[in-house]
């Protein structure tokens, strides 16, 4: 039935946006369920929320405010053309204020892009962009989190997270080669100095980037079909679409590559140098220079591509993605994991050939007739908006779908917390609590700090032992919940829930101080701090607040069972006087606890 | 502007961004439980070190013998130069064996990084199982070769070779052979009070340690995680805010929840689960004396020393078998082997030789046994300053119950081109994971029926003509 359905909403929603409708209201793009109509994504206050959701860092009450009633497709062309916000300009005004920058592991070296990811997350105007280069930033991986180079000089990951943000409405195509010169992939999967074959010593060029480009940025391990299931042999097995031949031959595209005015007699090893003060991290700010002597001249053969001999390395590497974009798995891989970060971890199959088809063709209608995208295959301007304008997303009837959604990620709980009660992030330098969420004692998420090229959860994670599982869903960010990041979550919007900063005032300055991060007093004390003004009014109402939250938080979404259970421990924990302000704040403090801890509230539907 | 900082919530933020945690329990008396402690007296654990990424088992046993060491340098010479005095022979720690019949005259060594596990190899505690790796069945390098061969899928892909190690199939498999072992003890009578503790894990764990009946228990190196508010709440007024406390446990444990949605209901159960166990576990550590042993404050020595302080109170936790699960990251040495990899063996020796302290310190030497596995060994060629994915490598057996002393399987030549060489010393393996399993399960007290249950590629392969165990 529920296949039927889609099929049928799939055919409605391209061929009535392809005729331009420009009203939202008065025509709909798509159908849910036959011959109902559908509202506009964003019709209502809850429906605008929801949208916001799974489009930015958190719906903020001014922009449901300012949006319901509104065009959602020219919300959408509008973000397209918001000006980048940047990493790259923060992190150097960062590096500036230190004192001494030839000292290695200093605070503000090791957080700076941590930094300006918190304060573009929570406060930059282009949230469409900063929310997708933050879900490209969990496929095409890089990460600080070992202490090495990229930690050392952050201004390779801060370029790093540029290219993601600049080419986030780009074409996949592009952002491949851009990423295939940066300095923090080229250290990250260390093809950076990478050198052609010396037969003589047995030498061979390092696999490591090869194979994982292969492997998790573009096609996978096994043959796709269009809708991302894989396909299967005549014994029902999943079809390998690689072996290792492919990867030393594709490995020799990525010899020849290394940091730009990099003396290697100097440094043979990147690894082993704290290169602060050579006037290095500069390289790190620009694409990787080629040494053709160091490139392979070797034929390189892999998947259907044919490099011949001798040819040299920027045409080599052009080939290389040339022949891989090509494949027929890319479009599939790529858009469900897109889809996985925006809006449903288990994507019914329609829903990822839908979308696969926009990246493919590089072209998606918007309901108000606005074409999206430059036409050619990877458009990722058309993919996002093939994901949030699919009816698999906006129909009403996905929220009442058990298997639709995905759970927050914890790093989208905090930015959503933080634009919905309007905090100050301008100074995150101000927040040591939110320097390294990664640990499993913490968030077990950072954002640019994986502990690995796979990422805080894998795509295809089913969670044994759980319901889901038992269905076959993946559900990615299962992976990181445990009895471990459980109770730290709470703790840790706990923290923030009752502003805890507020309290730590002259501790933190001292903390600060001692961290060597130069602190503005006024400041600090209003950093972080939640504007609870409406939410006060409501105390003595615990009714009114939970469904104030509600709405807020989770769109309407929370069960009436929850919403009631709430209320009773609010009733039964906390206790209101109207002449003692602090029992108001208590009171809203850990309702808003209880409502991002609930499972109502973190599985986004 | 109000007055928000009433002495009230300033109580309730200390508790909140408390590093020091308040050793208050929240219910339950320990003397309770070591009144009616279990009959453990015939404890058993396993514990899975699993060192992510894909060690190099060249630099774990090193060939000495000079024609062979001699070709070792040539072959590695890179690698070897960046080394410097820790890879020149004299600085290596030979070793010797009763049967020696497995490197064929050849001898081999250990790393200058790996003393303390050198001497337990020497006092008969660590075995050195050589070439093991995932297998479907036996391959020879002519059958690999011709394409001839069933071969595990998505070899020398990181992800898919840690869930074959763990559970016989590559990414998505659901149940690992540490969680099958756990259900086969349980099923005679194992952990009757608190299943909830038969497989535990100190780091991020893939499949191995759920079965059909066991999922983990995730520990933290500092014992269980707490929440604060409820440690710390109405700090001093905790009596008479009992009940206040229990409403707010139960609602962040999720107890009442109802919804239908699939992953609600999973997120209600693991929140529920963190809660219960947490605390159960909580009240078993408090019921038990530290131990004196010290551990390295590295990750692995710190997840080690949480595994040990857990078998430490097995009896609080009616424990009778269990299996732990720990995990050290960065064997990944594609770049940087030489500066990066003796630090992370030096890791390996000061945790596991700690880990065998405490076991010893317990008497429990003989009943506890630790075993490492890998995503896979790496290449014998270099590629500049590291290595590439591999397939078998060598893995280390410690414990008291252990054989040891010796080297079990074979040990391929430290040469390219060789039989067991699938290109650039790729090693086919020689020994199939599951038979490596299959020894640690039957000392775990496992039937053979129970065993093919729990591994099935087993019955694919002879049984291992030395046992290590």
């Amino acid at each position: 039935m529920r296949l039927v359905i889609v099929t049928f909403a799939f055919v409605l929603g391209h061929s009535a946006a392809a005729v331009g409708l420009s009203d939202p209201r008065s025509q709909t793009p798509y159908s849910c369920s036959g011959s109902r109509p559908v509202p506009s994504a964003f019709e209502t206050t809850a429906s605008t929320s929801r949208f916001l959701t799974q489009a930015t860092f958190g719906p903020t009450k001014a922009a449901v405010g300012d949006l319901t009633g509104g065009s959602a497709s020219r919300w959408f062309v509008q973000q397209l053309q918001e000006p980048a916000s940047l990493n790259v300009p923060q992190v150097e005004g960062y590096m500036a204020m230190l004192e001494d920058p030839t000292q290695d592991f200093q605070t503000l070296t090791i957080q700076a892009t941590t930094l300006s990811f918190w304060r573009n997350a929570i406060e930059a105007d282009d949230q469409l962009r900063q929310r997708m280069a933050f879900a490209l930033s969990q496929i095409l991986v890089v990460s600080n989190f070992r202490g090495e180079v990229l930690t050392d000089i952050p201004e390779g990951v801060a370029y790093f997270q540029d290219i993601l943000t600049e080419q986030a409405f780009g074409n996949y195509r592009d952002l491949l080669e851009t990423v295939t010169y940066s300095p923090a992939m080229g250290d990250y999967l260390t093809y950076m100095g990478n050198q052609k074959a010396d037969p003589e010593t047995g030498r061979m060029p390092d696999e490591n980037y090869a194979r994982e480009l292969l492997q998790l940025f573009t096609i996978g391990p096994v043959a796709l079909q269009p809708d991302g299931q894989p396909l299967l042999d005549a014994n029902n097995r999943p079809i390998e679409i690689y072996d290792n031949t492919d990867i030393t031959g594709l490995a020799r595209v990525f010899t020849g590559l290394d940091l730009k005015g990099l003396n290697r007699d100097q440094f043979p090893a990147l690894d082993n140098i704290i290169s602060l003060g050579t006037g290095l991290e500069k390289s790190f700010l620009q694409p990787m220079a080629i040494t053709e002597a160091l490139h392979s001249t070797a034929p390189k053969q892999f998947l259907s591509c044919a490099i011949p001999a001798r040819t040299k390395a920027a045409p080599s590497i052009a080939k290389a993605l040339d022949c891989i974009i090509e494949q027929p798995n890319v479009g599939p891989f790529v858009s469900r994991q897109l889809i996985q970060r925006l809006t449903t971890s288990a994507p019914e199959p329609g829903y990822v050939l839908r979308v696969s088809k926009a990246f493919n063709a590089g072209r998606f209608v918007l309901p108000d007739g606005t074409k999206v995208g430059e036409g050619r295959k990877g458009d990722l301007a058309a993919t996002v908006a093939a994901i949030l304008f699919d009816p698999e997303a906006r129909c009403a009837t996905a929220l009442a779908d058990r298997k639709f959604g995905k759970i927050r990620e914890p790093v989208l709980r905090f930015t959503h917390w933080a634009r919905a009660f309007d905090v100050d992030a301008s100074h995150p330098q101000y927040a040591p609590d939110l320097y390294d969420l990664i640990q499993p004692d913490s968030l077990a998420q950072h954002p640019y700090r994986s502990k690995s090229v796979f990422n805080f959860y894998r795509p295809g994670y089913i969670a044994p032992g759980t319901r889901s599982g038992a269905l076959g869903l993946t559900v990615p960010e299962l992976q990181i919940v445990d009895a471990t990041t459980t109770p730290a979550y709470i703790n840790f919007i706990a923290l923030w829930a009752y502003g805890g900063p507020l309290m730590f005032g002259d501790e933190r300055y001292e903390e600060l101080a001692l961290a060597g991060v130069p602190v503005d007093t006024d400041t600090l004390e209003e950093s972080f701090i939640p504007n609870y003004s409406q939410e006060l009014d409501l105390a003595g109402n615990v009714e009114a607040l939970v469904d104030h939250l509600d709405a807020l938080l989770l769109y309407g979404s929370m069960s009436d069972a929850t919403k009631s259970s709430i209320g009773a421990t609010l009733i039964e924990a906390t206790e209101f006087e109207p002449e003692e302000p602090q029992t108001a704040y208590e009171r809203v403090a850990l309702a808003v606890l209880l409502v991002m801890t609930s499972p109502d509230y973190l599985v986004q539907r | 502007m109000m007055d928000v900082n009433g002495k009230h919530r300033r109580q309730i933020l200390r508790g909140l961004g408390a590093s020091a945690l308040t050793a208050t329990a929240l219910s339950g008396a320990p003397s309770r439980f070591t009144a009616h402690a279990a009959d453990t007296s015939n404890y058993q654990a396993l514990v899975c070190v699993f060192l992510f990424g894909g060690l190099d088992h060249n630099e774990v046993l090193i060939p000495y013998d000079t024609a062979s060491y001699r070709r070792f340098r040539t072959l590695r010479s890179s690698l070897i130069i960046e080394q410097g005095e820790s890879r020149q022979r004299e600085r290596l720690l030979p070793i010797t064996m009763q049967q020696n019949s497995v490197l064929q005259g050849r001898q081999m060594a250990m790393p200058p990084e790996l003393p303390a596990l050198k001497a337990l190899f020497d006092r008969g505690d660590l075995a050195i199982v050589g070439n093991v790796g995932p297998l479907l069945e036996p391959v020879t390098r002519q059958r690999f070769e011709r394409s001839a061969a069933r071969l595990p899928p998505r070899l020398f892909s990181h992800n898919d070779q840690q869930s074959t190690w763990q559970a016989s199939a590559p990414e998505g498999a659901q149940f690992g052979w540490g969680g099958l072992f756990a259900d086969a003890v349980l099923a005679t009578g194992a952990n009757q009070r608190q299943p909830q503790f038969t497989t535990i894990a100190s780091n991020e764990v893939g499949p191995f340690l759920t079965g059909r009946q066991v999922v983990p228990y995730r520990v933290g190196v500092k014992g269980a995680a707490r929440v604060h508010l409820l440690d710390d709440y109405y700090d001093g007024f905790a009596e008479e805010r009992a009940e206040s406390l229990a409403a707010i446990r139960a609602q962040l444990a999720a107890q009442r929840f109802s919804g239908e949605h699939v992953l609600e209901q999973d997120l209600a159960r693991a929140f529920a689960a963190a809660f219960d166990t947490n605390e159960a576990y909580d009240r078993a550590r408090q019921a038990g004396d530290p131990l004196t042993t010290e551990f390295p404050q590295g990750p692995l020595g710190q997840q080690l020393h949480a595994v040990a302080e857990t078998i430490n109170v097995r009896e609080q936790l009616f424990a009778n078998k269990q299996v732990f699960f720990v995990g050290l990251g960065g064997f990944d040495t594609h770049s940087a082997q030489a500066e990066n990899l003796p630090r992370l063996l030096e890791e390996v020796d000061g945790a596991m030789a700690a880990f065998y302290r405490a076991m010893t310190e317990l008497e429990l030497q003989e009943q506890v046994t630790l075993f490492t596995a890998s995503d896979f060994g790496r290449t014998l060629a270099v590629n500049g300053d590291g290595t590439d994915h591999g397939w078998g490598g060598h893995h280390l057996v410690l414990g008291g119950a252990v054989k040891g002393g010796e080297i079990y399987g074979a040990m391929p030549p430290t040469e390219l081109g060789h039989d067991a060489d699938c290109g650039s010393g790729r090693l086919i393996p020689t020994m199939a994971v599951e038979q490596y399993a299959a020894e640690l399960g039957r000392w775990f007290g496992l039937s053979q029926t129970e065993l093919t249950n729990a591994l099935p590629n087993l019955s694919r392969f002879d049984a291992l003509k030395r046992t290590f165990l």
